[in-house]
């Protein structure tokens, strides 16, 4: 029993106690930094970049919890039913995701506290970052009242179906007014895009679909012969299939997206010139296509350190995107004249490479929490 | 009431930023956080240069992107921060097609790092000996030093502007009935390249410059509309918007 509380190949354990060291180092190291430097210890600028990592940190934590409520809703709202053994492992770590991208944000902002109270009460209609606040935290809620009725047994009830539908909704709504809060910014080019939410979508759901992946394994010892009859079905059927079909129109959407930026001659967009200079854009690049083939062979796609390794390379190219994005929106200065020699410079600092560990370790740590208090390989019963 | 406003005659801005200076003792601001800046740059073989402060727009993308309503537009005219409201998310920060604004808890612009010698009072940022009096400290409107963690910005000194009787078309540091009430950077210029007065007013200065010299505004395509206009001398007016309407 313990044995399958704590995931068959016994990674529990050791994840946990990785999450909770990276926790309280990163945790120790930032909070000294911010109580005696403030945000100066990042090395964010009032004259460059002022969105660092930990908000490109925040982005790809809360797109990969979109996308791990997208993949569960294949079974719960989509009813694809050979999506159900992975469901409920799929639900706790978009709430894990969830916030850790917000635990990021919170020490990025000047008066998180003050949030709590401003942002409801003022209300900003106009502000997408309003809108996207109070979204992603009804998600939440409705995502944590989903996991506790799956968790009490109830499915398939209507108001349990109910639930699942509206975190479905919530978080296709949230992440839209993610998408928008950068796509609206007309006065940043490289940003401004009407459909940066349905991009956003696609990576959110591409995000999804490599951690569903990686999760699984890690729930039955990186070993496929661990995993039950029904998972391993999913692993060699459907989802690799899946796995690629998303890839490809995120591969489609980054290459389009780059030649357009390359070939245009509106101001703020040069950044694009300078991005594809950097070696980590053919790290992503490369990462993608890897991946891409591995899922395109009906040989390889099925094997499980192939398919770990496609997921591990589409973690990481969607990192470095991610990082790419909100960095490369703000490098060309807005006010640019003349005076603006080139490009500005900017990396991240110690203060705010913890922020990110502290990020992943709180994932780590709730996961595993949560693998050892519930049993996330559960699924519905069949029905008589 | 009064939209407030500006003109910058760039033909006699000599460039020698007495403005930024001016600003930031009137506003004790930190070296480096200029709210009123001077950027030079080269035009060809010329070097040039071009005053900005902020542009305190009719349409302010600042505001709108504002989670909390901490940006606002007062009544006559100004785009204020409340740093009661503040959560310093700094989304105006990107939306500001400007660059006008700053954030109170980044690393300094100039090194050494002034706060380490005067630092905060756990009320106000940095604690200088120097400063603006007490009695015009508004954070609804962010006049002052102002605390940690939120986004700072020219007020058009609001500290003083708004102590102006109403009615006022033009604020001028020629006029002793309202040298008072005129902006630090405007009161100080020694080229007199700044004008300062009420844009709804028809006889204002500011409104005769605009419509006589042709007043032209900063990247006027972003749609923020700003309420600080350049004369540029050098040819026919350049519309504000492509729109036959503004």
């Amino acid at each position: 029993m313990a044995t399958q509380m704590q995931g068959a190949g016994g990674l529990n354990t050791p994840l946990l106690a990785a999450g909770g060291i990276g926790l309280v180092a990163s945790l120790g190291v930032a909070l000294m930094a911010l109580m005696t430097q403030g945000h100066a210890a990042f090395n964010t600028s009032n004259d460059g970049v002022v969105w660092g990592l930990p908000v490109a940190v925040y982005v790809f934590f809360v797109l990969t919890s979109t996308g791990l409520t997208l993949v569960a809703s294949l079974a719960m709202v989509f009813n694809f039913k050979e999506f159900y053994p992975i469901a409920k492992r799929c639900v706790w770590l978009a709430a894990a995701t969830l916030i850790a991208g917000f635990a990021s944000l919170a020490l990025e902002l000047g008066h998180p506290f003050r949030m709590l109270w401003a942002i409801p009460l003022s209300f900003q209609v106009s502000s997408a970052m309003n809108w996207m606040g109070v979204l992603y935290a009804l998600y939440l809620v409705l995502l944590l009242v989903k996991f506790f009725r799956i968790e009490g047994g109830d499915w398939d009830s209507g108001a349990s179906r109910n639930f699942g539908i509206a975190a479905f909704l919530s978080v296709i709504a949230a992440h839209g007014t993610l998408g928008l809060a950068f796509g609206m910014m007309a006065m940043r080019p490289f940003w401004y895009d009407g459909l940066l939410p349905i991009y956003f979508l696609a990576t959110a759901f591409l995000s999804g679909v490599a951690f569903a992946v990686l999760i699984s394994y890690i729930a039955y010892g990186l070993d496929q012969d661990n995993m039950p009859e029904r998972v391993r079905s999913l692993m060699t059927g459907a989802m690799p299939k899946l796995f690629a079909t998303v890839l490809g129109i995120v591969i489609l959407f980054v290459a389009f997206r780059t030649v357009t930026g390359l070939w245009s001659n509106a101001d703020g967009l040069e950044v694009f010139h300078h991005m594809v200079a950097s070696p980590w854009f053919w790290v992503e690049i490369i990462a993608m296509l890897v991946a891409f083939l591995i899922l395109l062979s009906p040989a390889l796609r099925t094997q499980g350190s192939m398919q770990l390794a496609a997921s591990l390379l589409v973690v990481l190219a969607l990192a470095i995107g991610r990082y790419d994005f909100v960095i490369g929106g703000q490098v060309v200065p807005l006010f640019k004249g003349t005076w603006v020699e080139g490009i500005i410079s900017y990396t991240p600092s110690t203060t705010e490479w913890m922020l990110a560990l502290l990020a992943v370790s709180l994932m780590l740590v709730i996961y595993a929490v949560g693998e050892r208090m519930f049993n996330l390989s559960a699924e519905p019963a069949p029905k008589k | 009431m009064a939209k407030w406003g500006m003109v910058i005659d760039l033909n006699k801005c000599v460039g020698c930023q007495a403005c930024t200076a001016a600003c930031s003792q009137e506003n004790t601001r930190l070296p480096g956080e200029n709210w009123q800046d001077v950027l030079y740059y080269t035009e060809g073989q010329n070097m040039t240069w071009l005053p900005r402060p902020c542009m305190h727009c009719e349409k302010p993308s600042c505001m709108h992107v504002c989670p909390t309503k901490a940006t606002y537009k007062t009544e006559d005219g100004v785009v204020a921060i409340d740093w009661n409201k503040c959560i310093g998310c700094k989304y105006c920060m990107i939306a500001c097609p400007y660059g006008v604004r700053f954030y109170s808890d980044s690393k300094s612009l100039v090194e050494p790092d002034v706060r380490g010698a005067f630092a905060g009072d756990g009320q106000h940022a940095w604690n200088p000996p120097y400063r603006i009096p007490e009695q015009f400290e508004d954070w609804t409107h962010g006049v002052g030093i102002g605390p940690k963690g939120v986004v700072t910005k020219c007020t058009f000194c609001y500290h003083k502007i708004s102590k102006a009787p109403k009615g006022t078309a033009d604020l001028d540091e020629d006029n002793p009935a309202t040298k008072e009430y005129t902006p630090a950077c405007v009161r100080t210029c020694p080229a007199k390249a700044r004008y300062f007065g009420d844009l709804d007013n028809a006889n204002s200065r500011v409104s005769q410059l605009i419509r006589d010299r042709g007043g032209v505004r900063l990247l006027d395509q972003t749609g923020n509309k700003p309420q600080v206009y350049y004369l540029t001398g050098v040819g026919g007016v350049v519309p504000s918007s492509r729109a036959k309407k503004a």
